[in-house]
């Protein structure tokens, strides 16, 4: 019984990893860079719609409405730090070594992560909507409202990009110049544009799932390397340029780290990801639905 | 790596060009010359009455950051396996001798050659398996192996979980002076001696063309193994030394992976691939650190961020690298290169402020 009650909350937890890793997989699958600050977008998004709320409130209490609607700053501001992003920095260093797009992205993550540091203190925040309490329970399997509004908020999100990138133009010009971005170029895409708007989109949708984390989970400025290499994990695990792949992951490292810390210790749970992690990377480097990228 | 190095104006007008080349010709035919040179002057401040205080610490803290930067860059630079994860190595180390002293009472000098051995063992064992990997999922990989670690050892008791160990009976400072710049002196005369042997001629091999190293007969897994447990016994041995030094361990400073990208930075910065540049860039990065940590609380990890970005798009071959680019460059120029016009030198001057980018 136990078993279902954490396999239940490693669900509605994953949703929330699985988003995440969406825009991670698609910055690596367009632009071609692991993008090292992306956990740094949805700390910024966190704190973006925490603000927003703290502003119109006075603290960061609100009706569920009011919450959802501070969702759409949090993407908002995320598309342009994102954009900003790929514009300023990864621009000049995509095409060189690849270690290099790691080390600016990285060097980016500390600078975002200290001045976050700087401005808003380590203390753990959280937004607090007021029908939080009590929890649901359906089937003797005890449903938290908020981890199941994020669930929703989650899902709902990694639909819309899925949506965004089959059915616009825009979308098909982000998929054609992550299959081969010369050719993009020969039909007319602006590549430079397209990149800089993948990386914006990815890092929207990071900052909204931000905003989600920041009720059921703290938000701290130093929370973002977690995020980084859960969705890592999570890409590996579902394959680059995957989103079912990485909507499936997601969903798994939620149970596996809710099973983990339920049977043997919430302590445990980091360790466990990361050295999942490292057997994924030796085992199956291409994943369960990647075909597979050259390095 | 294409060098997309267009600083060569802005050098030029800094240093004469003919200077430059003799510097390196120099550091080429006499660097041991230089390396003992260096190690006199490293000796000399204690015993010329510099007390145990704060510029012997920072003197101390240097040369330590020369030699992680220096590890690094065996496996990092000279072999072009960006590892991310080399605090494992120093963290794995620290606790060994923390361990070793405190709770069995071993001699500083025994557990402090323990440290090597097993951060060394523990780099084997985990090579195996993270050196298959290239490129992104290396990198990865390695960092993955560095937070694991530090997870492992929050949560063990004989590491003293997340609130470390508390070491009173260590030996004074400037035995920990002396300890870093030996590492620091033998671990360069390791390398310089290696970079010119078949060992360093292999690693670098492998970073250019792995695929072709391994077609020539060369048992790459074998090289970049050696290589990826050299850089773990010298970070390691720093690693057991800095807790003694520090008096105290916790999870946080013995895997701190900010350092872990300040090494990186001291590397990229001084020049990868070198010997030289590495420690170059650890002690002018340490000494900006070390400024900025006593005049600005708390910005030095924006400060971190803002140079590592600032390095990597302005000088990605490091100081080394773009000088002795424009040694280079110059020899080409002075002798025979008159006929074709090289596009690199034809437009020189159209270059950002940033490439003064101070070396010390």
């Amino acid at each position: 019984m136990a078993a279902t009650q954490f396999v239940v909350n490693g669900l509605l937890v994953g949703a929330l990893f699985a988003g995440i890793a969406v825009g991670f997989a698609l910055i690596w699958g367009v632009v071609d860079i692991i993008n090292l600050a992306h956990g740094e977008m949805v700390m910024l998004g966190g704190y973006t719609s925490y603000w927003t709320l703290t502003l119109i409130t006075g603290n960061a209490e609100g009706s569920p409405l009011l919450f959802l609607a501070t969702i759409p700053v949090a993407i908002g501001a995320m598309f342009v730090v994102g954009y900003a992003l790929q514009r300023v920095l990864v621009s000049r260093v995509i095409g060189t070594d690849i270690f290099l797009t790691l080390l600016v992205t990285f060097g980016a993550s500390i600078a975002i992560q200290q001045l976050a540091l700087q401005a808003w203190s380590a203390n753990p925040r959280a937004i607090q909507v007021s029908f939080a309490n009590p929890s649901l329970t359906i089937a003797g399997i005890v449903v938290p409202k908020m981890k199941l509004v994020a669930f929703v908020g989650a899902i709902v999100l990694t639909a819309a990009l899925y949506l965004f990138l089959q059915r616009t133009r825009t979308g098909r010009a982000i998929r054609a110049v992550s299959q081969n971005p010369e050719a993009a170029a020969l039909v007319g895409i602006d590549v430079e544009r397209t990149r800089a708007i993948t990386f914006g989109v990815s890092s929207a949708i990071a900052g909204g799932i931000g905003a989600f984390v920041a009720t059921i989970l703290n938000i701290q400025p130093q929370m973002g390397l977690i995020y980084t290499l859960k969705s890592f994990v999570i890409v590996v695990f579902g394959g680059v340029g995957s989103i079912p792949g990485a909507l499936v992951g997601g969903l798994l490292l939620g149970s596996v780290e809710e099973l983990v810390a339920g049977f043997i210790s919430t302590r445990w749970t980091l360790a466990v990801s990361f050295s999942l992690l490292i057997v994924l990377l030796v085992v199956k480097p291409k994943g369960l639905f990647g075909e597979g990228v050259s390095e | 790596m294409s060098a997309e190095t267009d600083d060569s104006g802005v050098l030029r007008s800094i240093l004469p060009p003919e200077q430059v080349d003799r510097a390196f010709e120099t550091c080429d035919n006499h660097g041991w010359k230089l390396l003992v040179a260096g190690a006199v002057v490293g000796v000399l401040p204690p015993l010329l009455g510099l007390e145990a205080g704060y510029f012997m610490t920072v003197l101390t803290e240097m040369y330590l950051f020369g030699v992680l930067a220096l590890s690094w860059d065996i496996v990092g630079g000279q072999t072009g396996y960006p590892s991310f994860g080399n605090m494992a190595f120093f963290g794995i180390g620290a606790y060994t001798t923390a361990i070793l002293t405190k709770d069995f009472a071993v001699a500083f000098p025994l557990a402090f050659l323990s440290a090597g051995v097993v951060a060394t063992a523990f780099a084997l064992i985990i090579g195996l398996i993270v050196l298959r990997l290239r490129g992104h999922y290396f990198a990865i990989a390695t960092l993955g192996v560095l937070l694991a670690a530090q997870q492992v050892s929050r949560n063990l008791s004989i590491t003293g979980g997340a609130s470390g160990k508390i070491l009173l009976q260590t030996p004074p400072g400037e035995v920990f002076y002396y300890v870093f710049l030996g590492i620091l002196v033998l671990e360069a005369a390791v390398i310089y001696y290696l970079s010119s042997t078949r060992f360093g001629f292999v690693l670098n091999a492998i970073r250019d063309d792995e695929a072709k190293a391994t077609a020539m007969g060369f048992n790459t897994t074998y090289y970049k193994t050696a290589a990826w447990g050299l850089a773990a016994l010298f970070t390691g041995a720093a690693g057991g030394a800095y807790g003694l030094f520090n008096t105290f361990i916790n999870p946080q400073t013995a895997y701190n992976a900010a350092w872990n990208v300040e090494l990186i930075a001291m590397a990229l910065l001084g020049g990868s691939g070198t010997v030289v540049g590495p420690i170059i860039g650890a002690f002018g990065l340490h000494t900006v650190i070390e400024i900025v940590e006593s005049y600005a609380v708390g910005w030095q990890l924006v400060l971190l961020g803002l140079a590592i970005i600032g390095t990597v798009i302005a000088i990605p071959e490091g100081i080394v690298g773009a000088l002795r680019e424009y040694a280079s460059e110059m020899d080409y120029y002075e002798r025979g290169g008159m006929a074709a016009t090289d596009e690199t030198d034809a437009e020189p001057s159209d270059d950002g402020a940033p490439t003064g980018g101070d070396p010390q």
